[in-house]
């Protein structure tokens, strides 16, 4: 303990000087120390102790309300995020509504899905693939500006292919 | 003085903004506080001044207690207080150089008791130490911390606090003695 009443003050002079030393020091603090109390310093009046005790509960009310306004703010927070996360929540799955990314699929023929020939399907699928793979090459090509020389020309060929692809599609 | 225990659940009173609880730790510390002030003033209204702070500032920050020692924590606030009312003194004597004299002399002069008219000698002597000293002093005398955690609270080490303080008792006792 660090406390005034576990204090040995001759061991912490001690410390510091020799046994003689140590105990005239502990002499003249403890003859001052006397002289302190038996000079007592005048004491605050009433009226000072009821004024700062009515400024202290004055300032404790302000304290108060700004706590319960904190809290206010807080759960009002805590509301909104979770009407907003149920929002969400309901029109993700209400009435059984796919993510975008299973739309990708009535891109393909139906008849694809639903049959039961997978060899045919898996012939079939690649050949769309083959099919999309030459288109978007070309389509770079044209982008990077690389077959200049065919120009229109070779937009309208590849337009008239993407209308063969997707009407085949359809055709399943 | 309160057990440690029934000061621990009204410092937590306190924190929980609890005026009564408040109330008492006035009750239990205004009179040291008072006369820590008084002393290193020497002056009643000025003290009056500065524990009002003191308490004002101990609504605000309560909450920055962690524990420890109360009357260390408590001390140390109004030691800070003492500084800036010191300081805010040196800027008003710089302002108003005509009454310097005066402004000077309120910390030294020694002030006439309230009860019977008497000059108070020990505000006499103490004026004859420097503002270290005598707040090195009054702060063993009215916070009642031991060596150990007054040099903690001035962070220096503890033979630097003895000596200063042995230094200007011996002082102060030959000053009231011879």
């Amino acid at each position: 303990m660090d406390g005034r009443d576990q204090e040995n003050l001759i061991e912490l002079f001690e410390e510091f000087f020799d046994a003689e030393q140590a105990q005239n020091c502990l002499e003249n603090i403890q003859r001052a120390e006397r002289i302190l109390r038996e000079h007592p310093a005048p004491e605050p009046d009433d009226m000072l102790i009821a004024n700062i005790k009515a400024e202290m509960a004055m300032r404790l009310r302000p304290r108060r309300a700004s706590v319960f306004r904190r809290m206010v703010y807080r759960a009002a927070a805590v509301a909104a995020a979770v009407i907003i996360l149920t929002a969400i929540s309901v029109k993700l799955f209400e009435n059984g509504v796919e993510p975008a990314a299973f739309q990708r699929a009535s891109l393909l023929p139906s008849a694809i899905w639903e049959s039961d020939d997978i060899a045919t399907d898996d012939v079939n699928l690649a050949i769309f693939t083959a099919e999309i793979e030459q288109i978007e090459n070309e389509v770079l090509t044209l982008q990077s500006g690389e077959d200049s020389s065919h120009g229109d020309g070779t937009i309208v060929e590849l337009e008239v292919e993407l209308i063969e692809i997707s009407s085949d599609f359809w055709k399943g | 003085m309160a057990r440690s225990d029934d000061l621990a659940q009204i410092i937590i009173g306190c924190k929980n903004g609890d005026a009564q609880c408040f109330s008492q730790v006035v009750d239990m510390y205004a009179t040291r506080c008072y006369g820590y002030f008084y002393r290193l003033t020497g002056n009643n209204d000025v003290s009056d001044e500065l524990l009002s702070e003191l308490f004002v500032k101990l609504v605000e920050k309560i909450r920055s207690y962690k524990g420890g020692s109360f009357e260390s924590w408590l001390f140390k606030i109004a030691t800070n207080i003492f500084h800036d009312h010191l300081r805010s003194k040196q800027r008003r004597k710089k302002l108003l150089e005509v009454r310097q004299e005066q402004l000077e002399s309120d910390l030294t002069e020694p002030k006439q008791s309230d009860d019977n008219g008497q000059i108070d000698q020990l505000q006499i002597r103490l004026g004859k130490l420097d503002a270290e000293t005598q707040e090195l002093i009054m702060l063993r005398f009215y916070s009642q911390l031991s060596f150990k955690e007054i040099a903690k609270m001035r962070s220096e080490p503890i033979g630097t606090t003895l000596a200063k303080l042995h230094r200007g008792l011996k002082k102060l006792r030959e000053l009231m003695e011879g």
